[in-house]
C-alpha cells in the first residue's frame, strides 16, 4: 500500500541568539487540513561541561528524561491525530513514518 | 591583498592510526595536484612529507609536515601528522590550528585506538572532518564493517557519500551517492585516469537505500532544503552539497568516503570532498581568545570573543610548532586575522614582549619558498623570533589578544642521559634545550640527588628518536640509562598537620608556624590550594611563600621522591613573629609541614597504565593473553576479524618495556601492538615496596 503524500510546511520555530531551527513540520492533506505533525524533542541541553539529550518516555512526551548519551532514533516524533506513530533520528524519516501510518490504515 | 581568496583556502590535516595510509594518501594528493611528478612510497623511503632521516629509515611519520597544493582553483594547505602515539603532540598541535581534517580509517581493522585518541582531540578543538575508509584492496577489507566501527567506537553519525564497487582485489571504483553515478579508475597512469559510468545493476538497490539515508540525514540541517525535497521529491546536487557542508561543519554528521590510496583509487573524489565539505577559514566561527586569569577555561557555556578570519583586521596568529635546522629556528604560525610583512613588529602577548618579524616562508615539507606578506588564513614559518615558543600568541600592538591555549600531554617515561665526554656537557645541554623547545611533550630536568639529566617523554620510541637526533643533528654521543616509569605519588585520606619553624642563630631568628589540611582529590585534578586563614594569623605577604614551599616539596614525594599530585591543601591557621618571620621562614615551614603531614595522610604510589591493542593471528591468542595476565594486564575485550584477533587490555607501563621483542618471539613475528597512556592507578603493595627500596 502506498503511503499518503502530504504537503509539509514548517510549523513552530525556535529563535534565539545564534539559534534558528524548526521544531515542528506540519503535514496537510489536499484539502489543507493539518493531519500530521513531526515534532522535535528538544535537546541537547548543556549543563556545565556535559551535554544531555531529552528523551520522551511516554507517547505524548509529557515525561522527559535527560540522558548523557544520544538516544537512538528518539530525536523526532511522528504524530498523527494526537498519537505518536513513530520516532526517528531525523525529520524526513519521521515524515515517512507519519505518511506510512496514514497510508497503512 | 591575498592571492587566493579566503573562501578558496582549505587548511586541513590528515590523521589516523599508525600505518592506516596517511602519508601514502598525501603522496597521491601531491601527485594528482601536480605538486610532485612522481609518487613516493613509505616503504621505499622517498615520500615528500617524511623527510627526516629517521622517518625514511623507519617508514613512519615522526614530525608533522606542511605542504601546499592546488585543486580546482582552491589552495589546500595540508599537514600530514604522525600515527604513533609517542608523537601525539604533533597531532595535537596540528589539529589546534587547522580548519578541517581527513580521518583515515583502515578498511580491514576499522577504527583503531589511535584513531579514537585523535578523534577525541579533534572533538576538543571542534575540527570539522571527513572520513576516508582506506585500503579497500586489502584481503579482509570490508567497507560496511569498518563503517559500523565508526558508530560503535566513536558514537558518531557516519554518513556514507560513497559505496565501494567491488572489494579486495576486485575493488575498481566507487558509487557517488551525491550525484548517483559510478566512478571507475582505469588502472594506468598511477590512478590519474578515471571516468564516470552508470551505477552497476547489482548495486542499484543498495545505492538507492544509502542515497535515501544521505538525503534524510543531510537535509535535516537545512529547512529550505527540506522544503525543496517536499516540493520536488528530490533536491539539486548543489543543495545537497550545501547541506553536507553545513552538517560537516556543525558536526551533525561525518561524511564517509572510501578507496585505496596505495592502489591509486578514490583520492581525487576525496580532494573534491575537501573542497566541497570542509570549511574555508571564513566558514568557521573563528578562534576564541583565552580565558581570563582565574576563569575556568573548561566551562563551555561562557561565550568568549572570537577572532574571525579577516585580512584587514588587526594581526593575530598562534605559534604552533618550532623546528631548529641548520639555518636557525623556524616558528610555524597560523595566521587567524590581519596581514603581516617582513620587518613588522608584533607583540608576543603570551609572554608580554615585542618581536620583530624577520624572513617568512611558505613550507613544502623540508623545502621553503620566501614570502613577503602573510594574510589571515595562511600557515607560514617565521625566522628570527627571539623568544616565542609553541602555544604563544603573536598579535598586533593595537589589539593585544591572547588566543586559546594549547593542551599538552603528560610524559610517562623517563630516561637518564649523560654525555660520553666532559667536553660534550655544554653541547648536550644546549642541544636538549633546543629539542625540548621544539617538542612540548619532551621535558628536561636535573635529578637533584644524582645530578643526572632526566628526559621525560611519551614512550620508548619517542625518547629513542630524541637520542638519535642528539647524535645525528648535534653530534653528541650520550650514555642512556634504562627507561624508568614516571611514577606519581598521592594521598588517600585527609590529615591536618601543624609545623613550627623556629631557629635562633644569633641576630634575627626565623619563626613561622603553619597549620594545613591535606586532602586527597580525584585523578587528574592536580594540586589545589585554598587559603582559609582568617584574622591575619598568617600575614597576606607570606601566603605566596607557603604556596611556593608546598609546590617545591610536592616535586619530591615522601615515599619514593616522585611528584605528588591530586591533592588539596588548605592553610587554616598559623603564627608569626613581628621581627623573626620572613617569607623564607614560611617557605621552610610549609615544606616541613608537607613532609610530615603527607606521611600521615596514607600516601601511595601511582603508576601509568596503558591501553594496549594487540593484533595477533588466532592461533597465538592463548599465548598473548596468558602473557598479558603475567604482566598484570586486565583484558578489556577480544574481537575476531577473519583469522586475526584483536586483544585490548590495560597493562601497567612498567610491564611493557621491551614487549615488542617478547611478542614477536611468542607469535613468530606475526603479531603487532600499539599502546597509549590511559590512566594512573595505585601500584600493588609489593611493587610499591620495591620502588621505595630502590629509591632509598
Amino acid at each position: 500500500m502506498h503511503a499518503a503524500r502530504l504537503h509539509w510546511k514548517r510549523g513552530r520555530q525556535e529563535e534565539g541568539p545564534g539559534v534558528h531551527r524548526t521544531l515542528e513540520w506540519i503535514g496537510r492533506n489536499d484539502a489543507g487540513e493539518a493531519i500530521a505533525r513531526v515534532v522535535r524533542i528538544l535537546g541537547p541541553i548543556w549543563s556545565g561541561w556535559r551535554t544531555y539529550r531529552a528523551v520522551a518516555l511516554d507517547d505524548e512526551a509529557k515525561v522527559i528524561e535527560l540522558r548523557p548519551s544520544r538516544p537512538e532514533g528518539a530525536d523526532w516524533l511522528a504524530c498523527v491525530g494526537g498519537q505518536v506513530v513513530g520516532r526517528a533520528p531525523v525529520p524526513l524519516q519521521a515524515v515517512r513514518a507519519a505518511e506510512a501510518a496514514l497510508g497503512g490504515d | 591583498m591575498p592571492g587566493t581568496p579566503l573562501e578558496k583556502i582549505r587548511n586541513i590535516g590528515i590523521t589516523a592510526h599508525i600505518d592506516a595510509g596517511k602519508t601514502t594518501t598525501t603522496e597521491r594528493i601531491l601527485y594528482y595536484t601536480g605538486m610532485s611528478h612522481r609518487i613516493g612510497e613509505v616503504h621505499d623511503g622517498n615520500t615528500t612529507t617524511d623527510y627526516m632521516e629517521q622517518e625514511r629509515e623507519r617508514g613512519i611519520t615522526i614530525t608533522s609536515a606542511a605542504v601546499t597544493c592546488e585543486w580546482h582553483d582552491h589552495r589546500i594547505n595540508i599537514i600530514d601528522t604522525p600515527g604513533h602515539i609517542d608523537f601525539n603532540i604533533e597531532v595535537n598541535r596540528s589539529l589546534r590550528v587547522l580548519d578541517g581534517a581527513v580521518f583515515i580509517i583502515e578498511g580491514v581493522a576499522g577504527v583503531q585506538p589511535q584513531s579514537e585518541t585523535n578523534w577525541r582531540l579533534a572533538d576538543r578543538y571542534n575540527v570539522p572532518r571527513v572520513i576516508f575508509i582506506n585500503k579497500l584492496d586489502r584481503t579482509g577489507a570490508d567497507f560496511f564493517r569498518a563503517h559500523a566501527t565508526l558508530k560503535e567506537k566513536l558514537d558518531i553519525v557516519a554518513l556514507p557519500l560513497q559505496l565501494p564497487i567491488g572489494i579486495e582485489d576486485k575493488f575498481v571504483g566507487v558509487v557517488d551517492l551525491v550525484e548517483m553515478k559510478a566512478i571507475v579508475w582505469e588502472g594506468g597512469e598511477l590512478g590519474a585516469k578515471y571516468h564516470d559510468e552508470p551505477i552497476p545493476a547489482d548495486l542499484a538497490d543498495r545505492a538507492k537505500e544509502y542515497r535515501q539515508l544521505l538525503l534524510d540525514t543531510a537535509l535535516s540541517v537545512d529547512d529550505a532544503a527540506m522544503e525543496e525535497y517536499f516540493d520536488k521529491g528530490d533536491v539539486e546536487v548543489a543543495t545537497l552539497k550545501r547541506c553536507i557542508k553545513a552538517g560537516t561543519i556543525s558536526g551533525a554528521f561525518r561524511p564517509v568516503l572510501c578507496g585505496t590510496a596505495f592502489k591509486n583509487k578514490g583520492v581525487q573524489p576525496l580532494l573534491e570532498a575537501v573542497i566541497d565539505y570542509l570549511p574555508s577559514p571564513v566558514d568557521v566561527p573563528g578562534i576564541a581568545i583565552a580565558a581570563e586569569e582565574g576563569e575556568d577555561e573548561h566551562v563551555e557555556h561562557v561565550e568568549r570573543r572570537r577572532i574571525k578570519a579577516d585580512p584587514s583586521a588587526p594581526f593575530a596568529g598562534l605559534a604552533f610548532k618550532i623546528i631548529n635546522d641548520k639555518y636557525g629556528t623556524l616558528t610555524f604560525v597560523r595566521i587567524y586575522a590581519g596581514t603581516l610583512k617582513s620587518g613588522d613588529m608584533v607583540m608576543n602577548t603570551t609572554k608580554g614582549h615585542r618581536e620583530r618579524i624577520g624572513r617568512m616562508f611558505q613550507m613544502h615539507a623540508d623545502k621553503r619558498a620566501e614570502i613577503k606578506e602573510v594574510y589571515a588564513g595562511d600557515i607560514a614559518a617565521f625566522v628570527g623570533l627571539k623568544d616565542t615558543t609553541t602555544g604563544d600568541t603573536l598579535a598586533s600592538q593595537q589589539d593585544q589578544v591572547v588566543l586559546e591555549r594549547m593542551a599538552f600531554p603528560v610524559p610517562v617515561i623517563d630516561i637518564s642521559v649523560e654525555p660520553r665526554t666532559k667536553e660534550a656537557v655544554e653541547k648536550m645541554s644546549l642541544a636538549l634545550q633546543k629539542l625540548a623547545a621544539e617538542d612540548p611533550s619532551l621535558r628536561l630536568r636535573t635529578d637533584p640527588e644524582t645530578s643526572q639529566t632526566i628526559l621525560s617523554g611519551m614512550g620508548e620510541l619517542h625518547l629513542e628518536i630524541i637520542i638519535d637526533r642528539l647524535r645525528r643533528e648535534y653530534g653528541v654521543e650520550a650514555n642512556i640509562g634504562a627507561p624508568q616509569v614516571a611514577y606519581r605519588e598521592t594521598i588517600t585520606r585527609p590529615h591536618t598537620e601543624t609545623y613550627t619553624h623556629k631557629k635562633q642563630t644569633g641576630g634575627s631568628g626565623q619563626y613561622a608556624e603553619v597549620k594545613i589540611i591535606f586532602e586527597p582529590l580525584g585523578r587528574n585534578e592536580g594540586v589545589v590550594f585554598d587559603n582559609k586563614v582568617v584574622g591575619g594569623s598568617v600575614p597576606r605577604e607570606y601566603i605566596p611563600a607557603v604556596e611556593k614551599g608546598i609546590a617545591q616539596q610536592a616535586e619530591t614525594g615522601v615515599l619514593a621522591g616522585f611528584p605528588t599530585v591530586d591533592f588539596k591543601y588548605s592553610l587554616i591557621d598559623g603564627k608569626y613573629h613581628d621581627v623573626d618571620s620572613s617569607s623564607l621562614a614560611f617557605e621552610i615551614a610549609a615544606k616541613s609541614c608537607f613532609r610530615d603531614g603527607m606521611k600521615k595522610a596514607a600516601p601511595i604510589i601511582l603508576e601509568p597504565v596503558m591501553d594496549v591493542e594487540i593484533t595477533t593471528p588466532s592461533d597465538h591468542v592463548g599465548d598473548v593473553v596468558g602473557d598479558l595476565n603475567r604482566r598484570r594486564g586486565m583484558i578489556q575485550n577480544q574481537e575476531s576479524s577473519g583469522s586475526t584477533v584483536i586483544v585490548r587490555a590495560h597493562v601497567p607501563l612498567k610491564e611493557m618495556f621491551g614487549y615488542i621483542s617478547d611478542l614477536r618471539s611468542m607469535t613468530k613475528g606475526r603479531a603487532s601492538f600499539t599502546m597509549q597512556f590511559h590512566h594512573y592507578d595505585p601500584v600493588p603493595r609489593n611493587i610499591a615496596d620495591e620502588i621505595m627500596a630502590k629509591s632509598a
